[in-house]
């Protein structure tokens, strides 16, 4: 028995060197660890993964089967859109747009799988939804050097040089939002306002918001943190009614905005709330809370709504609708859209600057101070990634008749708190 | 011999992966490893002794956070952090042992649920330990000065070895070691007494066997390979995030040994595999399978397709594969005597 | 004292949403001695047909045909799976309802998609005002309609065929089927009273104070569990007792959440489990469970 043992054990040796050896010339792997990144194609134009010479890859990591999934659905729908728009008009740098869409269903580990499936073919990502996800990547992409366009803007996400949140981070909006309330709303010093939240980096970016505007003021704030299963917001209520609140802050999702509104309307607590870019989705004007969140409701945010009257985005819609009849359009849209031009624009910069790599297409997207589409809002500073790109915020309200569910109530403005607002450190 | 010559061929596919393979398929290769250290785990437990857990996913946070915790904020050496995170996993097993020893079946299962939302909710809020919602960046494993990352650059055979490829071995060599003395157990004293008590608890303790403290030792075991199966998803996903700890994880387990084969190693194994690369066969391949059509055009996407299949195999098995995956792949060994199987021949005896 | 007894009227008026469900748990258990994890995907069924019909057949008959729904549903599952499965242990048809749990609710939320649902019910976002309490009219209907229905299985087990042939089964499937009692009948039966009971705590689950049903909605099923095992799983009254004290437990937690900060955020979500584990540590059979002996 022993001798078989090790004769086998030989055996398995010698087919493993044997194995090992044909390794080093079949593998495609057997790069001798070079780099194949830069190369200069036949145009004279430098590029890198993702990049051929007719063919640029960019990657949607999206949620469609998850509780993002109808957000996820009109951004990739949006982008989509846009990048076969770009294809028809003759692509960018000679070279076609093609895309990869992966839905990881928010789910860390099918993302982190996701990303490291596409992440050798591609050149940039237009479209990386949840910040749990993009936040467990983020040494990664920053190491990969991948232009990443997060559908998430908790503050967490700032930092890395290969991401741009778009626009505002959450806290600013909220800073901007309680600078409303006490603007326009009469809200003054010594008055107690509620926060509901979610539990999770979406929840405590704008928490850091409120908390800091509130101080600043000298308002009293009423935290009440939820998770994203809970559905009925009645105790919720009752606390903030219990408090004696003047108005309200809501960073939570659509479903749970709706309860509280409607909640608190009909309990006869007819105060302001104001959300954040999330807490809404036009979906909501179909049910029972509609008439609550006509009244009392308004949100914040860096993108105009899809009904501002802005060329772009009337001809967007009128796009949207032919390609995809019947369907909402949401934030999503508008936001899919920013973000698609965001990384066109950082390519068609690359190309002017004969640089497809990675790091030039970074290099291009960075050097840009105030970029502007013609969507509406303040220009957005690139040129830092530990600052949010914008401060300005839109106060929207929701409307029944306007395309998307919303029209502007206030134009873009940056607080004088959320000019002095510095960012906390990402962790 | 035979046998040998099959394991020997096994060992030259495994060592050949990581110089052929991408980054893609060596990381849902050891997500599978994790998975089947943990399915080993669950599998003593709810397969072996029969004690419904729901409350995995939970040992795999303690394990997880542990090994990021003791490594850096005590500063431990990470093969240390990584042993004690293992076993503080098992402490958390054996404090939970009093409620786990009163309790029997679907009582048993409920309450474990409360570790699971008790466990997050901790992770939440002890932000000092766990970094809240933003989770916490693990720190790379390293032995002797062999760092398991991607740097200091390693090549061999002209191919890169980063962190993929040089965790594919420790995950291995830790999977195999897992798996053997999983079996040690399962095949010794300790597995027919296990064995027994599931089948009859109360013929069990007339035999002499030492129920409560049977029962009591399968849960600190499971929870130790849930908290190493923790520590190995650690190292790879290289950030631990509180979201991913929770009842959908529990139940992934549950499936991987129904699926596999209840009560046995290989079971376990094959369950974590079949679970961990069905959505992600699915999610490359979609393009090419009929009736999975792309995300977002209406049809059922690759990631419900998955979900679907998941969850008509757990069904599918429980009804027409009492055995198992395991149980399959054994007929047809028997069927056809001639073909060899790199299965462990455990002997075991699992569920009819 | 206003907000408490606010809280209160609360909890307990969404505390018998849940006792509607975990009555569904407890019912199939008695029968099949089996824990139902398909129960969250019965009620999206049932919510997902009234849904989709109100604005065809109206609200009450859409109701109806939820219910049913629901009710086949759930018999199909026992049909095709519970009864055919051959797994003698326990914990394997827990398992297995997880499966087909995954299949149904995969299903469902496709379906739904990123749409939500408004049920179409009468009361709407109307409320009444006791004083100076507000409550939600949904709610009382919630509290009426589950107090009758709870009230007519504790009277159908203890005086119909159908309730001793149950409670026969529960005691002991082998003597019980011995004395002419159709055991397939009886767990059927369970299946189908369950899932109709799924659909009604769904209609109640998707209407104001939320918005509607959405592929989210049968998360609150997670809620039964604990209600449920603190009850007795075996035990109706428990079940009634048992949503009761989550749903209280759950609105006090949180609506006293400033004052107990000190425990972290959002509490309330895992209170219900916390006072499980004390109840399970006192009484491991629950409150009104049977205790189990064993005559050696």
């Amino acid at each position: 028995m022993s001798r078989n043992r090790t004769a086998a054990l030989r055996g398995a040796a010698a087919l493993l060197s044997l194995a090992l050896a044909a390794t080093a010339c079949a593998s495609e792997k057997a790069t001798g660890g070079a780099q194949p990144s830069a190369s200069a194609g036949g145009d004279g134009v430098k590029t890198g993964p993702g990049v051929t010479a007719d063919t640029i890859t960019l990657s949607l990591l999206t949620d469609l089967t998850g509780p993002y999934a109808s957000f996820g659905k009109s951004l990739t729908q949006a982008q989509q859109l846009y990048f076969e728009q770009i294809n028809t008009a003759g692509g960018i740098c000679g070279r076609k747009i093609e895309t990869i869409v992966r839905d990881h269903g928010y789910d860390p580990q099918k993302a982190m799988a996701s990303y490291t499936e596409v992440s050798p073919k591609t050149a940039a990502i237009p479209q990386f939804i949840g910040s749990p996800m993009v936040t467990a990547l983020k040494a990664k992409i920053t190491g990969d050097k991948i232009l990443t366009i997060p559908m998430a803007w908790a503050t967490g996400l700032l930092g890395s040089e290969a991401i741009q949140v778009t626009g505002t981070t959450y806290d600013i909006d909220m800073i901007n939002a309680v600078d409303y309330l006490v603007k326009e709303k009469g809200i003054k010093a010594g008055d107690k306002i509620g926060h509901l939240y979610f539990e999770g980096d979406y929840g405590e970016s704008a928490l850091a918001g409120s908390k800091f505007a509130s101080e600043k003021l000298g308002l009293e704030l009423v935290e009440q943190k939820i998770k994203a299963t809970d559905q009925d917001m009645t105790a919720q209520v009752a606390a903030f009614k219990k408090a004696g609140i003047k108005a309200a802050l809501v960073s939570v999702g659509p479903r749970q905005t709706a309860s509280l509104v409607g909640v608190a309307l009909a309990g006869g607590m007819d105060v302001p709330f104001v959300g954040s870019n999330s807490a809404y989705s036009p979906q909501l004007l179909a049910t029972p809370a509609a008439p609550a969140l006509l009244k009392d409701f308004t949100y914040v945010t860096a993108g105009a709504p899809i009904s501002a009257p802005l060329p772009a985005y009337q001809k967007l819609i009128t796009d949207y609708q032919a390609k995809y009849a019947g369907q909402t359009l949401d934030s999503g849209v508008a936001a899919g859209w920013t973000a698609a031009i965001i990384v066109g624009d950082a390519l068609r910069k690359a190309c002017e600057a004969k640089d497809l790599s990675r790091e030039g297409i970074i290099a291009a997207h960075r050097g840009q101070k105030a970029w502007e589409a013609g969507l509406g809002g303040e220009p957005q500073d690139f040129s830092a990634f530990d600052r949010p790109a914008s401060r300005a915020s839109y106060v929207v309200k929701p409307d029944k008749q306007a395309v998307g569910g919303a029209v502007i109530l206030k134009e873009a403005a940056v607080s004088d708190l959320a000019k002095e607002y510095s960012v906390p450190a990402a962790g | 011999m035979s046998r040998l010559i099959t394991w020997a061929a096994v060992l030259v596919a495994f060592v050949a992966v990581p110089f052929y393979l991408e980054g893609f398929w060596l990381q849902t290769g050891l997500f599978a490893m994790s998975a089947a250290v943990g399915a080993i785990g669950i599998n003593l437990l709810t397969g072996a002794t029969g004690q419904l857990s729901m409350g995995h996913a939970f040992f795999l946070a303690v394990g997880a956070y542990a090994y990021v915790s003791f490594s850096d904020d005590l500063g431990l050496p990470t093969p240390i952090a990584a042993v004690l995170a293992v076993l503080l996993a098992g402490v958390a097993g054996g404090l939970f042992s009093p409620i786990a020893g009163r309790l029997r079946g679907a009582y048993l299962g409920i309450a474990t649920l409360a570790l699971i939302f008790g466990g997050q909710h901790l992770l939440f809020n002890v932000e000092h330990v766990t970094g809240g919602f933003n989770g916490r960046a693990v720190p790379p494993l390293e032995i002797f000065g062999f760092a398991f990352a991607d740097a200091p650059e390693l090549i061999l055979m002209n191919v890169p070895f980063g962190a993929l490829e040089r965790l594919w071995f420790l995950g291995g060599a830790l999977l195999l070691l897992a798996a053997l003395f999983a079996r040690g157990v399962l095949r010794g004293r300790p597995g027919r007494a296990m064995n027994t008590i599931r089948d009859h608890e109360i013929a069990a303790g007339v035999m002499g066997v030492p129920v409560t403290r049977y029962r009591a030792g399968a849960f600190v075991l499971s929870s130790m390979y849930g908290g190493l199966a923790g520590v190995m998803l650690a190292l790879v996903f290289q950030r631990t995030v509180p979201d991913y700890f929770g009842i959908l994880l529990s139940l992934d387990y549950l499936a991987m040994i129904v699926i596999g084969g209840l009560g046995s190693v290989g079971g376990a194994v094959i369950g974590a595999v079949f679970v961990s690369l069905l959505p992600q066969l699915l999610t490359r391949y979609s393009d090419a399978l009929p009736l999975v059509s792309a995300p977002g055009s209406g049809g059922v996407s690759p990631a419900e397709a998955a979900r679907l299949l998941y969850g008509a195999a757990v069904v599918g098995v429980v009804l027409f594969l009492p055995g198992g995956l395991l149980g399959l792949l054994r007929s047809l060994r028997l069927r056809l005597p001639s073909l060899p199987t790199p299965l462990p021949d455990t002997r075991s005896s699992h569920v009819s | 004292m206003i907000t408490f007894i606010e809280l209160l009227v609360n909890g307990i008026s969404i505390g018998a949403v849940y006792a509607l469900i975990a009555l569904g748990f407890v019912i199939i258990f008695k029968a099949t001695e089996v824990v139902n994890f398909a129960h969250a995907s019965l009620l999206l069924a049932g919510g997902y047909v009234v849904a989709r019909l109100h604005p065809y057949v109206g609200f009450w008959l859409a109701l109806l045909i939820g219910i049913a729904a629901a009710a086949v549903v759930g018999a199909l599952v026992e049909f095709l799976v519970i009864r055919r499965s051959k797994a003698a242990n326990h914990s394997v048809l827990a398992i297995v309802t997880i499966g087909v749990d995954i299949v149904l609710t995969t299903e469902l939320t496709r379906r739904i998609g990123t749409e939500v649902l408004a049920m179409g019910d009468p009361w709407e976002s109307g409320v009444v005002h006791l004083g100076p309490i507000t409550i939600a009219q949904t709610r009382i209907a919630a509290l009426v309609v589950a107090a009758l229905l709870i009230t007519a299985f504790l009277l159908a087990f203890k005086f119909t065929g159908w309730g001793v042939a149950m409670r026969a089964t529960a005691e002991d499937p082998e003597t019980a089927a011995l004395m002419g009692v159709r055991l397939g009948r009886v767990s059927l039966s369970a299946w189908a009273v369950a899932g109709g009971l799924a659909a009604v705590a769904a209609l109640f689950l998707c209407v104001f104070p939320t918005p509607g049903l959405d592929r989210s909605s049968s998360l609150a099923a997670l809620k039964a569990f604990p209600a449920a095992i603190l009850g007795g799983l075996d035990s109706t009254t428990g079940a009634l007792v048992g949503g009761l004290v989550v749903g209280v437990t759950e609105a006090l937690m949180t609506g006293y959440q400033n004052d107990l900060a000190f425990l972290g955020r959002g509490i309330g979500d895992v209170a219900p489990f916390l006072v499980m584990i004390v109840i399970l540590l006192l009484r491991p059979a629950g409150l009104f469970g049977t205790k189990e002996l064993a005559r050696v």
